[in-house]
């Protein structure tokens, strides 16, 4: 195990491997910099370009630019108080803050080594879970991978809005996404499902003109709406005073990284959680650790231990939510379930075999990670009063390539101008979930699973009859999803009455 | 808010029309076809019926609802907002029937001049240079390098 470690790092450092994985960095940084654009949307406009890769290549081209994306995303996050990334917003509350106190150097000093350190952590999480996993992904059957899907929908749906309503339109999202995906040939008995006639839909709806559409669209029809440069109009200040004492910062208050760092790791194993729900919680968990309610007051104000919570677990999710892609074929958020697309992509299923035959392949994803954040944390401390300007590029300049990468983008996934008319479909029924309060994610993983959902429960069926809704880890599975559905609304619920009470 | 309400509903209305056309072509199938497509299309009328329903006659709390996702902005008035939206609605078409009309290496560098040049109200100079930019990636890398076979404009083809 030891040795297969260790040549997942050479294999990382291979020549070519390491130059994509700079390209892939490199478009990661800048990604994770803008706010008009998001690492699942960019992961969704890559995934043409790795056609012609290996795997171990492909990863370290994506993985390098998603495991980057949100140690720069705190970098606008804390400079202009808007959210470079949709996992780093929580860095804005102290974040900000100390930026409009004249601390933003110190600010982005902590944030960038947290999101280091979390990120270490993540990625080591994953790799030491391996031999842990490995027994256990063997005891799951078709039954238990078709709840698995289902408790990964459920997740996603019950934590994507508030209240009751947010669940609804969840769960519907997900149900929509489920439906999309049996467009094409059905795999069991080559009946054609919902292609009315037409060709280029025997084959199902691409993943890639998907994405695009669902991420890309909506973002670019927002930013023609605001008129300014993505970052609006204000200018960068105070960018590189104090960089080194937020460094410092960070090993002060080690134990509390280390931790928001696991909690991190935790949240992006669960499936349907990620970033957006770590960041949070991470923050709550730095604000706990105010040793009286006068120190906690300081919170939101701009206390570091603000910044470094979510900095240390936007990043170390990363490696979390890698494991329950890798080792079950189950993606924990949006960008992981584009990664899905990727293994897909290069003929490979995730599952056991990542943890046996392409052991390598998975220990080079830890070891990408690794490496790309040292490199992005290293150049971004050099270049920090350069790099916030960036954001100050004008809209209009940025919409025409932004929509010339997402129509190729989407183009060359099947080279057909079929994949044009799914990307303005999706794009603007992306745009109208966003008016609408609908959350895409949950379509998005339901639109991911929906083949393999389908293949197992097919096979369960088939092969169990309505029994193997009886095994005992089905049954987990079921209570499972009645909680996850459940639990945020009774809590929500129970909060509101208390709150009701105490007022 | 009330436009907004009626929106909802349409969603809302598109689901289950989704749903119940799933449930209908699935009449006309095999079981293990049908199976699936069942599965998950009876749930989900049920549950786009339900939507429909409170989009009607539900008292939607100000967040409630409020999908945990990426939020359009509130800053710009409104009717300027709806009129931006129009417009870039018809660039990103516009975008597409010039990709049919001239096919891609054409339709890009016309693309993002005209739009440099009249939404952008961009400078002759910088619009000339990032059209020559996009011209580069067009024709150097997508065409020469990965070799991406374009299909041919329609005004294109009647030319010849």
């Amino acid at each position: 195990m030891l040795d297969t470690f260790i040549q997942g790092l050479f294999v990382v450092l291979e020549w070519q491997t390491f130059l994509v994985m700079l390209v892939g960095i490199f478009l990661g940084f800048w990604v994770g910099l803008l706010p008009g654009l998001g690492g699942t949307t960019t992961l969704a406009l890559m995934l043409p370009f790795i056609y012609k890769m290996t795997p171990v290549e492909a990863f370290a081209f994506l993985l390098g630019m998603h495991s980057v994306v949100s140690t720069t995303g705190d970098i606008t996050s804390v400079l202009f108080g808007i959210p470079g990334e949709g996992t780093t917003a929580a860095t804005i509350l102290d974040g900000h803050a100390m930026a409009k106190k004249g601390e933003a150097g110190r600010a982005l000093g902590a944030a960038l080594m947290s999101s280091l350190i979390g990120a270490l952590i993540g990625a080591f999480a994953l790799a030491l879970s391996i031999p842990i996993v490995r027994p256990l992904v063997l005891t799951f059957g078709a039954p238990e991978l078709f709840m698995l899907a289902v408790v990964g929908i459920a997740f996603i749906s019950s934590l994507s809005g508030e209240g009751g309503r947010a669940l609804l339109r969840g769960v519907l999202a997900g149900l929509l996404g489920l439906l999309f995906a049996l467009v094409g040939q059905d795999p069991q008995a080559g009946v054609q499902r919902f292609t009315f006639g037409q060709l280029y839909l025997w084959g199902g709806l691409d993943l890639v003109p998907v994405l695009v559409g669902l991420f890309a669209i909506p973002e670019i029809v927002d930013l023609a709406v605001r008129g300014t440069s993505i970052a609006g109009e204000l200018p960068p200040e105070n960018l590189g005073k104090g960089v080194w004492v937020g460094v410092k910062d960070t090993f002060v208050h080690l134990g509390l990284t280390v931790r928001c760092s696991l909690v991190g790791t935790f949240i992006g194993i669960m499936p349907g959680l990620g970033g957006g729900v770590a960041q949070w919680i991470a923050y709550g968990h730095a604000v706990q650790s105010a040793r009286d309610s006068e120190e906690r007051t300081g919170f939101g104000k701009g206390d570091v231990r603000g910044v470094l919570g979510p900095g240390a677990a936007n990043n170390s999710k990363e490696g979390g939510s890698l494991i329950p892609t890798i080792a079950f074929g189950v993606p924990g958020s949006s960008s992981m379930a584009i990664l899905l697309g990727a293994f897909f992509l290069q003929g490979i299923s995730p599952g056991p075999d990542m943890l046996d035959k392409h052991l390598v392949l998975t220990f080079s994803m830890v070891w990408t990670m690794v490496v790309a954040n040292i490199i992005t944390v290293a150049v971004s401390l050099l270049f920090l009063n350069y790099l916030a300007k960036l954001t100050l590029i004008r809209g209009s300049v940025l919409i025409p390539f932004i929509l010339f990468f997402s129509f190729i983008g989407a183009y060359t996934s099947n080279n057909h101008l079929g994949d044009l008319a799914v990307l303005l479909a999706f794009g603007f029924f992306g745009y109208l979930m966003i008016r609408c309060g609908w959350p895409r994610a949950p379509l998005v993983l339901g639109f991911v699973l929906g083949r393999i959902a389908e293949n197992n429960f097919y096979i369960s069926t088939i092969r169990y009859g309505s029994a193997w809704v009886g095994r005992p880890l089905v049954l987990v599975l079921i209570a499972l999803t009645v909680i996850v559905l459940f639990f945020p609304l009774i809590r929500s619920k129970w909060q509101e009455s208390t709150k009701g009470e105490t007022q | 808010m009330k436009a907004l309400v009626s929106l909802r509903f349409i969603l809302g209305f598109a689901a289950a029309c989704i749903a119940g056309y799933a449930l209908y072509a699935s009449l006309h199938w095999p079981f293990k076809t049908a199976l699936f497509p069942r599965v998950i299309g009876f749930p989900l009328l049920l549950l786009a019926l339900i939507e429909m329903a409170l989009s009607i006659w539900g008292v939607e709390k100000e967040r409630e609802g409020h999908a945990v996702d990426f939020e359009l902005t509130t800053a710009v008035e409104p009717a300027l907002a709806q009129k931006r939206t129009l417009l870039i609605c018809t660039w990103i078409i516009g975008f597409l029937a010039l990709i049919i009309a001239f096919g891609f290496p054409l339709a890009v560098p016309i693309f993002v001049f005209a739009y440099l040049r009249i939404a952008g109200r961009e400078p002759l100079t910088l619009s000339f240079v990032l059209t020559l930019v996009s011209w580069i990636f067009m024709e150097g890398v997508f065409d020469r390098f990965l070799h991406i076979p374009f299909p041919e404009g329609w005004i294109l083809g009647l030319w010849r």
